[in-house]
């Protein structure tokens, strides 16, 4: 589904990301971990056409989106949620579905009127859906910006839902839950899996990532330094000096 | 104090005006968070392609109405491409020092054309004073106001209930979350522009038509106005920029009837001025600087 191959990205001299190769299946939740640095965003960053490579290559779905800008890699079938939480502030919580809604509907909108107003009944009940997969549909008249960080994050991964992606990008979305939270992310991550959506979840919370994952790729200095299953990654020497052992989860 | 109703009711007119060029700044500035000085300059030409048309084609206020909106649209695309598209995100102060650059060109290029210091322009017909009450009230300055009101309101539609003005407001919120929500900002900043110049050039063909004077200084006029309007309203706020027109249009106005037409000017300045130290962020501080201070505040 999503091929990175010897992927770098160096900024100045540092190498944010080196040479790195993993490849993410269709229909699985694919994990990317590591210490802070250890060029995750960074990552996810190149994935999504925030900046291009220094070299490499990233094949989603068979189409080459290694220099793809945002909106085209949004096209391909990738969407996804931020580490900083960027809602649509001043917008309700409908809207800010509405519009990740409407960016997926306009490639097939072909009359004009349609085009411009946009709001096939289809397309209404179908944003109902995401607001009751995210537990959100009470708040759908709220400003985002004054939503409860918790429902802010529901709401990013409601988003990125509506724009009808083939796989989400997930960077810390359990970041500053608490553990109930955490749970229901764990099912809301299962659900995403049982409808046939590929994810890829970056995330610091270990109880979650050996949970829920299929696969967990580990990077130590922008170098991928094992992958593996939950139970293989948790095993392993290399990730223990790294990572595991040292960072108390 | 019937003299005092009859500024202020003058004022509004003239303050609707003004509310639509700080509508087209508060649209660019929204979407773009950089400042267009070249605003006004750019609906200039669309005025100047007006007095154009009427001048050689004894053209009537319609098609002289539709040759300065079109204008307006040409200069600005030209603004747009040469000072924002071209010169890429980071580089605001580039951008608006380049919009200045813009500004002058476009104004050096009207004074080759049209060496003469005035031009006509057509006004929307000889028409009577209306009455009422002791007020009386030019009827171009009613349609004027009517067709401003009428704009605003289409406006509220197209940002509402479209998908272009749903884009618009997507960009003008969060530029980046709106590219990762699949929008092509650039497509949208463009044709926001096209938006704000159409908006602008209304605006340039009604004010120069109640005042049927052309000169090259309409670009300078037109940039002060609209901007100062936007900064008293508070920038990024569409309501702001309507409120800060009016309330711009009736301060001139009282200060003219006073002190004559020099203070009009004057005062215009330092009601900006004691704006931005008592209320930086405008009549309605609820622009984006008051959003992103609540944001950070938030934080």
């Amino acid at each position: 589904m999503l091929e990175i191959k010897t992927l770098s990205k160096h900024f100045g001299g540092v190498r944010a990301v080196d040479e790195l190769d993993f490849t993410v299946r269709q229909g699985e939740i694919f994990g990317l971990i590591g210490p802070n640095g250890s060029g995750k965003s960074t990552t996810v960053n190149l994935v999504t056409g925030i900046f291009p490579p220094t070299a490499g290559e990233i094949i989603f779905d068979g189409r080459d989106i290694t220099t793809a800008q945002p909106h085209v890699t949004l096209d391909a079938g990738i969407a996804r949620t931020f580490q900083n939480i960027r809602l649509f502030n001043n917008m309700t919580v409908w809207e800010n579905l509405w519009v990740a809604q409407n960016s997926a509907e306009d490639k097939k909108a072909t009359n004009l009127l349609s085009r411009w107003m946009g709001g096939s009944r289809k397309a209404k009940s179908q944003v109902e859906e995401y607001l009751e997969f995210s537990a959100l549909a009470d708040k759908r008249d709220e400003l985002a910006g004054n939503l409860a960080f918790g429902e802010q994050r529901r709401l990013e991964v409601a988003r990125a839902l509506a724009a009808k992606p083939k796989m989400v990008l997930l960077d810390e979305p359990a970041a500053g839950m608490n553990r109930e939270e955490v749970r229901a992310l764990d099912e809301r991550l299962r659900a995403l899996k049982a409808r046939g959506i590929t994810v890829l979840l970056v995330e610091h919370v270990m109880e979650l990532v050996m949970e829920v994952t299929d696969r967990i790729a580990v990077l130590n200095f922008g170098q991928k330094i094992a992958e593996g299953t939950p139970s293989e990654i948790q095993n392993n020497q290399a990730v223990k000096d790294a990572y595991l052992g040292t960072s108390g989860d | 104090m019937i003299d005092f109703i009859q500024n202020t009711l003058d004022g509004i007119t003239i303050g609707a005006g003004y509310a639509l060029l700080a509508i087209g700044f508060t649209l660019i500035f929204g979407v773009l968070r950089r400042l267009n000085l070249a605003y006004g300059p750019s609906i200039m030409i669309g005025v100047f392609l007006g007095t154009f048309i009427y001048l050689h084609f004894d053209a009537g206020w319609l098609p002289v109405a539709i040759a300065t909106v079109i204008g307006a649209i040409l200069a600005g695309i030209y603004v747009e491409r040469m000072c924002f598209w071209a010169i890429k995100e980071g580089a605001a102060l580039a951008s608006m020092v380049s919009t200045f650059a813009i500004w002058m060109q476009l104004e050096e290029l009207v004074t080759v054309i049209f060496p003469e210091r005035t031009y006509k322009f057509p006004t929307l017909g000889e028409m009577d004073y209306l009455e009422f009450a002791g007020l009386e009230m030019r009827a171009e300055h009613l349609i004027m106001l009517g067709i401003a009101v009428l704009m605003v309101g289409l406006l509220h539609v197209l940002l509402y209930r479209t998908r272009f003005g749903l884009s618009v407001r997507a960009v003008s919120e969060n530029p980046a979350a709106a590219r990762f929500m699949g929008i092509n900002t650039g497509r949208v900043i463009f044709r926001a522009f096209i938006l704000a110049s159409a908006i602008g050039g209304v605006a340039g063909f009604l004010l120069v038509a109640t005042d049927p004077t052309v000169t090259p200084k309409f670009g300078l006029q037109a940039t002060f106005k609209g901007l100062i309007a936007m900064m008293l309203g508070g920038m990024g706020s569409i309501p702001g920029a309507i409120a800060g027109g009016v309330l711009l249009g009736i301060v001139e106005r009282h200060m003219q009837a006073e002190f004559g037409a020099i203070m009009r000017d004057m005062a215009a300045y330092a009601l900006l001025f004691l704006f931005l130290i008592f209320r930086p962020g405008g009549i309605m501080a609820q622009g984006v600087a008051a959003r992103e201070a609540a944001a950070l505040r938030r934080v």
